[in-house]
């Protein structure tokens, strides 16, 4: 995989991608920026956490380096690596080093799920020292004031061996993000969608009805970006009983037995 | 003659008198995971299981055949108290399947939402029916077409007496307007049972029963499958005792010998039936304390008004606290825990039917937790990996430089407690030759087989119970053992006994196994059925100390996981455990091999 492909760049901070604070995570953020700490986003999936740093990198005027981890992801493939042309070999940053160097922030999407020897390169960069070694070229490099680490991680967790070490963990500014409440979600879904506000509150009922199953039927709670897949399908036509088949019940669960059972959920809100 | 020509005029008068459509019959086992998921959507207490209910008896009036045919006394109607949500074992009232149906759900949702149970049975209703079709669309739609039919169904006013009349008008008017009716008209007789209601609260009776310091062996049979799920209503009281004279029963106790049956049915299995039968008959079935315990074939769950327990001290080494939901308070030093070292068992070699498995299962752990890893395109190492270099040679720009395969050594630090259910319940069969007991024994034998392959620390533990004051816990392999030949001796000589108090077992295994330093430490926990002892500790009570025992564990950083081969373990594992935490073994006799493996999935680092 070519490290320009993980790494997305948002460089036009005139156009900020709408987000609705729950809380006060935007204040925090935006301290968290000014005193140089790393941040730390854990919620479920779905519940906005990448719309948020989006958010906050246009508002901050920042470029944003996201990377979506996975367990084949290697510290290099964050720092970056040595690549051969006709003319010999040559040196790649990786996006996390292209953050550092240019002060944007980088965004690491589900840090848990990356190899264990990514924690030493980040470990590093997140306390004060703010450096980042580059081992292969012997460069040591110093984070300017406008560099920014976030990562993010879903603490529902299914395997019984990953989870984020202590140490790790106390090294960042923490914010908690949960489902936002009935009426401010069911806003988000009716502006992302386009969908009437009377379907958007009924689809927002349905998701809170679903979420608290989660811990004893579903392996995890629909996210409010599952109700605005399905909002969108209605909004277009589609029967609301379909689209939320489709669109959250399918997406919750692979056994017949519960998806039939999560569709007695969807007719005692979308029935007729 | 006569015996037939009064059996077919039952059966006529039966068949007219019943207002039921069986061909349109809906049972609650095809409906109940979905009411139940359903009452969890809608807010339901996640603790209680789904069962079917006890009748009630109504009292109202009966038409002239229900009465010719001595039927329809008793009703099946929906309630909800701490143990279970209690639904109608079968809905066959209304002419559609679709109706029957939509019944069980519109009563899931009715027990979930009762926003206001505190007040009387029409009000109270009412406001729930309000809640319920104010959130739910759906269910409103539904709730529409079900009071149309149920009014269809309900006597008619004209045939009425003037105040049955006006509280029968008064019942429709809240069905099709919830909230309209404040008060039911006096009449002489109770209105006729509102099936799309919960059920009138009943009064308390019965006396608490004194705690049973019994020495006597339980015994108890084996099948869950038996078990007759319907909950009857029970009340306790005194065991009959022989006072004075002939006089074999306390003369309150003889109204009829229907009142009274002494739940005891070990001696003929054809009885079952009967009992059931009989069983189904009875009002409430009086349970006397016996002094013998009894096997029971019939495990009938019985609503007791549950014990407070004893509140006698023990002392000992190994106490451990008990959680009890109903005052929400840890008891501390509530149950004592017994070491059972089994010495005396002796030293053995792994069973010759499980040497094919042992040796399969050697080749795929060798595979699936090997201790080395192979690592490509490395750019050291002490192997050359052709294919990048192919890659590099072909392309020439922007292919890697790293060439080589390289060994790194697994660095894996993981202490594995597993804890087995030696529960007599473990006696029951699971095939021709094999009870649950031997499965888990065969488990026990490959899962250490395999890990003494991985070189993971491991222990092995197993427990069984009698009451509070008696927690067995036998060690089958320590963390500081290795295993060998005395192990072996020990896993052999396993035997199913007493029950299952799997709270205070899970607390004493948190404990030896919070005592080992690793960086992941697994708490494996393998079973057959709920936890349960011969006292109170049973139901929710069981189940909720259970979970408290598993939150401590997690909170002390060990990672609890449940193997079981009870197929109705969805019911309650995922409250206990989490939904991600456990695992139904469908097929018993698999476990052997099952277990292992998943122990590997569990653990695997992926790379």
């Amino acid at each position: 995989m070519s490290v320009t492909s993980i790494a997305r760049a948002i460089s036009s901070p005139n156009l900020i991608p709408p987000y609705m604070p729950t809380g006060d995570e935007i204040a925090v953020f935006e301290l968290a920026y000014q005193n140089r700490l790393p941040v730390l986003i854990k919620g479920p999936t779905g519940c906005g956490k990448t719309r948020f740093v989006e958010h906050m990198a246009a508002r901050l005027g920042r470029a944003l380096y996201t990377v979506s981890c996975h367990d084949d992801l290697s510290a290099s493939d964050l720092v970056g690596r040595h690549l051969i042309d006709a003319s010999g070999t040559y040196w790649t940053d990786g996006p996390l080093t292209q953050a550092v160097r240019h002060g944007g922030i980088c965004y690491l999407d589900e840090v848990v799920e990356a190899r264990k020897d990514t924690t030493v390169v980040l470990h590093a960069l997140s306390d004060d020292r703010r450096i980042l070694p580059i081992d292969r070229t012997g460069e040591i490099l110093k984070a300017p004031p406008e560099f920014m680490l976030v990562v993010s991680y879903n603490p529902g967790y299914q395997h019984l061996l990953k989870g984020l070490k202590p140490s790790t963990r106390q090294r960042f500014v923490s914010l908690a993000f949960g489902f936002p409440e009935a009426a401010r979600e069911a806003e988000i879904v009716a502006t992302e969608s386009g969908v009437e506000h009377a379907i958007a509150r009924r689809l927002v009922t349905l998701a809170n009805a679903l979420r608290s199953t989660a811990d004893h039927d579903l392996e995890e709670a629909p996210g409010t970006r599952l109700i605005v897949d399905a909002a969108k399908l209605i909004a277009s036509g589609c029967d609301p009983q379909v689209a939320c088949r489709a669109a959250i019940v399918e997406c919750l669960s692979d056994e017949p037995e519960i998806t039939r059972a999560l569709m007695v959920v969807v007719l005692a809100i979308f029935g007729n | 003659m006569e015996e037939q020509i009064g059996i077919a005029w039952h059966r006529l008068v039966n068949r007219l008198a019943a207002r039921r459509f069986p061909e349109a019959a809906v049972e609650l086992a095809s409906v109940s995971r979905d009411a139940a998921l359903l009452f969890r959507a809608l807010g339901g207490d996640h603790g209680v299981a789904t069962q079917a209910g006890a009748k009630t008896r109504h009292g109202a009036r009966r038409t002239l055949l229900e009465r010719l045919a001595g039927s329809a006394r008793k009703v099946d109607l929906a309630w909800l108290d701490n143990q279970a949500l209690r639904l109608p074992p079968v809905i066959d009232v209304f002419p559609e399947t679709a109706l029957n149906r939509s019944l069980y759900f519109w009563l899931a949702a009715l027990c979930a939402v009762d926003p206001r149970p505190d007040l009387p049975w029409l009000t109270r209703n009412q406001a729930a029916a309000r809640a319920v079709t104010h959130d739910f669309p759906g269910l409103a739609a539904s709730y529409a077409r079900l009071v149309e039919a149920e009014i269809a169904r309900r006597p008619q006013i004209g045939k009425l007496a003037q105040d049955e009349a006006r509280q029968e008008q008064a019942i429709r008017d809240a069905l099709r307007n919830p909230g309209s009716v404040r008060t039911l008209p006096a009449a002489r007789r109770p209105p006729h049972p509102v099936l799309l209601w919960l059920r009138p609260e009943l009064p308390v009776t019965g006396k608490k029963p004194q705690p049973d310091h019994s020495p006597d062996q339980p015994s108890r049979s084996g099948s869950t499958r038996q078990s007759d799920k319907i909950r009857r209503m029970a009340e306790h009281t005194e065991m009959p005792e022989r006072k004075g004279g002939l006089l074999l029963f306390r003369p309150e106790s003889i109204f009829s010998w229907a009142e009274y049956a002494k739940v005891e049915h070990e001696t003929k299995e054809n009885e079952d039936q009967d009992l059931a039968q009989a069983a189904d008959d009875l009002d409430i079935i009086a349970i006397a304390r016996d002094r013998k315990s009894v096997a029971k074939k019939l495990r009938m769950s019985l609503d007791l008004p549950s014990a407070e327990g004893d509140s006698l001290a023990l002392v000992g080494d190994g106490m451990q606290p008990e959680w009890d939901y109903r005052t929400h308070a840890l008891k501390p030093a509530h149950c004592r825990i017994n070491m059972v070292s089994l010495a005396d068992a002796e030293p053995c070699a792994l069973p010759r039917h499980l040497e094919r498995d042992q040796q399969r299962l050697r080749r795929q752990f060798g595979a699936l937790l090997p201790l080395h890893q192979r690592l490509k395109a490395q750019s050291e190492g002490n192997d050359i990996d052709i294919d990048p270099y192919i890659r590099h040679l072909a392309h020439r720009a922007g292919a890697e430089t790293r060439f080589y395969f390289d060994q790194r050594k697994r660095g894996r630090d993981l202490a594995c407690l597993l804890l087995a259910d030696l529960s007599l319940s473990t006696e029951a069969w699971v095939g021709e030759d094999r009870r649950v007991i031997d499965v888990i024994r065969d488990s026990l034998f490959l899962f250490s087989e395999a890990l003494s392959v991985t070189r993971d620390r491991f222990a092995l533990y197993g427990f069984s119970s009698q009451q509070r004051s008696d927690v067995r816990f036998h060690t089958l392999k320590a963390f500081s053992e290795s295993y060998d030949g005395t192990v072996r001796g020990r896993i052999n000589s396993i035997s199913p006994a007493y029950y299952t108090r799997m709270g205070a077992a899970i607390r004493r295994a948190s404990e030896i196994l919070g005592r080992q330093k690793a960086r992941e430490r697994l708490l494996l926990l393998i079973t057959d059925g709920k936890p349960n002892d011969a006292d109170h500790y049973e139901g929710r009570y069981g189940i909720e100390d259970t979970r408290k025992a598993l939150i401590a564990a997690r909170q002390q950083g060990l990672r609890p996981f449940c193997v079981t081969v009870d197929q109705e373990a969805h019911e309650y594992l995922p409250h206990i455990f989490g939904k991600n935490s456990f695992i139904i073994i469908r097929k018993p006799s698999e476990l052997p091999i099952r277990l292992p493996l998943l122990y590997a999935q569990l653990t695997h680092q992926g790379h």
